[in-house]
């Protein structure tokens, strides 16, 4: 019977919409008056947005800045060039474009075009979640160095950096990958755009914004004078997926053009730590504890992912409560008394708008569980992805000199300019 | 070197693989807006006048302002949407006025009937005389995002907040849902 | 720089992020959200201090399929005009009898001469078998007769179309059109920007129109010429809110006024000095934002308001001295 309810309740929505359109057609309360004298109604202008064949125009620029940056990284070798095209990102991308649509919002855009059947996702916005990828994949993360309005802000602000221990380094470095877990879950359940509005440097770019956002913006400066590159480093859930994308990449930036003279000035200029050390400095451990530790750890995995997916269901309902609907509907069934507070114009909005309760209270059950199944794939795929990580770091790979890490390197070239080697080159 | 340039290679294309079938996904559900942009629109039916629209705002004066739809105007002496409800004496003295920044201009046109224009520079988007002129005159007054003003976030500020969900993306052909266009 | 000092300060750094981060996101949940502060409370208008409220609902007779177009009361009978048809109802709401008419009628009021049924163009004076006896016409096609009154010998018709007051003669002839002329200078006449613009007599022989535009009460001699008046342009319980008020006007036994407005809809009872008397219906009684009602007054001092959204005749009595 259920479908004879839905058609009753489609047909009684049917007559109260008429219903509702008719009065919008009735006479009006206070009817227009028949003007005796010459009077003229004024026309009021409806102002166009911004041409939508100016965003390509923006998405042919960052294609010209990340080939400018691969060809000024990889052929010319020049940390000038890439200065020079940091600057212009810095004035272009950030102050006049003010960040927005960013390459690392569009993950949160993406996401929510494969989860929700109403969302149209515009063209530019997935192309410029491609484009930087694209490009990684042949040439590295040219996109970070150069392009990246928040990169810019950042890797201009470097003062005396410091180095972080290894240990810290690589914990730290799940943090992105739970960022980027929970910004794609936020997207596809429609709660947030968590990315975007905690992006600490948009209201230095527009140079005006709550006062909160504008702390939160002073504050990773203040940590970028002496930690190069916070956000990025720590913090970007894009650069978590160019950091995988890099390591693939067909093409890099390479420290030196012919042979690596040890002398280590190229570790001294990275402000990043990206770059790995040769063999002769490590202890190479016996290739049977290594078979040993890397087995362990690989079984380790399943049961990684396991308890990262438990934690995941545990803290479903946390996370849930930052969808405004679900912290609605708790909010009214905790707290009934705070229906008769006039002041909580959310409340009464909602009271007003003729939604039940059950209603509002099944919406909510439906984001929840979405909410269970989002933050069960989440813990476990960040279960893998320490597993992952731990496992790295016991990979034997031989390294006989000084190279760029490619997951890291953004492709600042600032190595290049210390690489003597190079220079030897360049003056015959 | 052979394998690991092996692996690399295998890696590259496998991601592109990932990111072509990313893609086609959303091409294939018909997800993608070719002709570009969507932009942010305050539906003016379902607005209660909360005053967010002014206070949240990523833009500083916000970027929505108060239209009037002069074809639904009553053009009254006693404009519910320009004056405070206990004032007895209808001029336009500051004191009279609902708007906190004195943005509506209150023009004579013949006996008894005023023009009440919307000076934008002014306008500040609280949305007091949207609901006085709903309240007590037709509703001819309402908001709408200028978008020479606005800057088109990712996630509209104000939409996050406005609570009867009325500010929505909608493609770029359509920018405006003005009043009168549609109703009468 | 010491690096301890360094830890520290990137560890309060981070922290101060973190806090930051959570105080935003708290900040804007549902019940931390701070008020308005452009809030217009225009509740304050549909509350009415119960103390003013000197009258109270009594009964309500329901109109059937019909939808009612004017009321009147004469003689312990209500006579109601709708779409189509003259009813005459008893007080206890019994239809009494029936008869059908031609045309659309807009108004009713009934008298010992008579019954007069206003249309657009033309009054017509029923007797009480249901006989035409005369008709007052129009000089123009473009009439809208909204209100009709009589007393010794003269019918005044209010012609919204027209914006003008026409002065009838029993017998038919028209002897006088009052356009409304002001004492000072700009001579705009009446004001009437819709459908809504009532005419009465008092039991002394004044004749009282209302000038909606102008949310004013105002008296003319038979000459046509003002004799006084009174405004009261306000959103506020005292005064006429909206740009054409009250749209409805009767005079009680006594003289007082009843008027009823729309958009704001409220039934008020004033003094003959203009002065607010009491609250008869508060906004709250009614549907909102909705018509105001057509008023009757009975030779007992009830107030009969036909409520076009519910399709009903209210009856409103005068509370006693205890309030019951």
């Amino acid at each position: 019977m259920n479908w004879l309810a839905g058609l009753i309740r489609s047909l009684m929505l049917l007559i109260v919409l008429l219903c509702a359109s008719n009065h919008s057609y009735a006479q009006q309360r206070f009817p227009k008056p028949e003007f005796k004298t010459e009077y003229t109604q004024p026309v009021p202008e409806h102002p166009a947005p911004r041409s939508p064949a100016l965003e390509f125009l923006d998405l042919a620029i960052l294609v010209l800045v990340m080939s400018l940056t691969a060809w000024v990284a990889i052929r010319r070798r020049s940390r000038y060039g890439i200065l020079i095209l940091t600057i212009f990102s810095l004035f272009y991308f950030g102050f006049y474009k003010q960040g927005c649509i960013c390459s690392v919002g569009s993950i949160q855009n993406v996401a929510l075009a494969l989860a929700d059947p109403t969302y149209r996702l515009p063209l530019v916005a997935l192309l410029v979640f491609l484009l930087p990828l694209i490009f990684s994949l042949f040439f590295g993360r040219v996109f970070c160095a150069a392009a990246c309005p928040l990169g810019a802000i950042q890797d201009l602000i470097i003062f005396k950096p410091i180095n972080l221990p290894v240990w810290l380094r690589k914990s730290l470095s799940i943090l992105p990958w739970t960022y980027l877990g929970l910004a794609v879950l936020f997207a596809t359940t429609g709660t947030d755009f968590i990315i975007c509005r905690y992006d600490p440097f948009i209201g230095i770019y527009r140079l005006n914004g709550k006062f909160i956002m504008i702390l939160l913006g002073i504050a990773f400066l203040l940590m970028g004078l002496f930690v190069a590159r916070p956000y990025c480093r720590f913090i970007c859930p894009y650069g978590a997926l160019l950091s995988l994308t890099s390591r693939f990449s067909k093409w890099h930036l390479s420290i030196y053009p012919t042979s690596c003279v040890q002398c280590k000035l190229c570790t001294t200029a990275c402000p990043f730590e990206a770059i790995d050390f040769p063999d002769s400095e490590q202890t190479k451990p016996e290739p049977r504890t290594q078979t040993r530790r890397f087995l362990t750890f690989a079984a380790l995995i399943p049961v990684l992912i396991a308890v990262g997916m438990f934690i995941g269901s545990l803290s479903h309902v946390f996370l849930s409560r930052a969808n405004s609907t679900v912290y609605l509907a708790e909010l009214l069934i905790a707290h009934p008394e705070l229906r008769s507070d006039p002041l909580n114009l959310d409340i009464q909005t909602f009271l007003a708008s003729g939604q039940t309760l059950e209603t509002l209270t099944e919406d909510a059950a439906t984001i929840r569980e979405k909410f269970r199944i989002g933050a069960m794939i989440l813990g476990g795929f960040l279960g893998l992805v320490i597993g992952l990580t731990a496992l790295n770091q016991l990979i034997f790979r031989r390294k006989e000199d000084y190279q760029a890490n490619r997951a890291d390197c953004y492709s600042c070239a600032r190595c290049l300019d210390y690489c003597p080697v190079d220079k030897t080159i360049a003056h015959g | 070197m052979d394998r690991k340039k092996f692996i690399t290679n295998v890696g590259r294309y496998s991601i592109l693989g990932a990111l072509l079938f990313i893609t086609g996904q959303i091409f294939f559900k018909r997800r993608v807006s070719a002709s570009g942009q969507y932009v942010w629109q305050i539906d003016p039916m379902k607005c209660t006048q909360c005053g967010r629209c002014a206070t949240e705002c990523i833009k500083t004066p916000s970027a929505v302002k108060c239209v009037h739809a002069y074809d639904l105007c009553g053009y009254c002496d006693l404009c519910g949407g320009y004056f405070k409800p206990n004032t007895m004496d209808l001029n336009t003295g500051a004191e009279n006025q609902l708007c906190p920044t004195g943005a509506i201009q209150r023009k004579f046109v013949e006996e008894p009937f005023f023009e009440y224009a919307i000076d934008e520079k002014l306008c500040n988007g609280c949305g007091k005389c949207v609901k006085g002129c709903t309240s007590f005159g037709n509703g001819s007054l309402h908001l709408q995002i200028r978008h020479d003003l606005c800057d088109n976030c990712n996630q509209c500020a104000i939409a996050r907040v406005c609570p009867s969900d009325a500010i929505k993306r909608v493609p770029i052909e359509n920018p405006y849902l003005i009043k009168g266009a549609f109703t009468s | 720089m010491n690096k301890k000092v360094l830890y520290v300060f990137l560890i309060l750094l981070a922290g101060l992020i973190a806090v930051l981060v959570y105080t935003d996101h708290r900040s804007t949940q549902l019940d931390k959200r701070p008020d308005n502060p452009y809030a217009y409370d225009i509740s304050e208008f549909e509350k009415v201090d119960p103390a003013m409220i000197h009258y109270s609902e009594t009964r309500n007779i329901r109109l059937g399929k019909d939808k009612a177009r004017g009321i009147s009361w004469f003689d312990n009978h209500i006579y109601l005009v709708t779409e189509n048809n003259l009813q005459v109802i008893s007080q206890e709401g019994q239809q009494e009898s029936k008869m059908t008419l031609t045309g659309r009628p807009n108004c009713i009021q009934v008298v010992k001469s008579g019954i007069f049924i206003g249309f657009d163009n033309l009054v017509s004076l029923y007797n009480f078998e249901g006989q035409l006896i005369r008709s007052y016409l129009s000089e123009s096609d473009s009439s809208h007769f909204t209100s009709v009154a009589f007393l010794e010998g003269l019918v005044a018709v209010a012609d919204a179309g027209q914006r003008v007051l026409l002065l009838f003669n029993e017998d038919g002839t028209l002897i006088r059109k009052i356009y409304g002329k002001r004492e000072s200078e700009d001579l705009h006449g009446f004001i009437v920007p819709s459908f809504y613009f009532d005419v009465a007599f008092t039991p002394d022989g004044e004749l009282w129109v209302v000038n909606p535009g102008m949310h004013a009460l105002e008296n003319y001699t038979t000459d046509g010429n003002l004799r006084s008046h009174w405004a009261k342009p306000s959103m506020d319980i005292s005064g006429f809110s909206g740009c054409c008020n009250p749209a409805h006007m009767a005079i009680l036994p006594d003289g007082f006024f009843v008027t009823a407005e729309k958009g704001l809809v409220r039934v008020k009872e004033y003094k003959p000095s203009g002065e607010l008397s009491s609250v008869v219906a508060p906004p709250s009684s009614f549907e909102t934002g909705k018509t105001a009602p057509d008023l009757a007054v009975t030779s007992a001092g009830e107030i009969l308001a036909l409520d076009f959204d519910r399709n009903s005749i209210r009856i409103f009595e005068k509370k006693d001295q205890h309030g019951s």
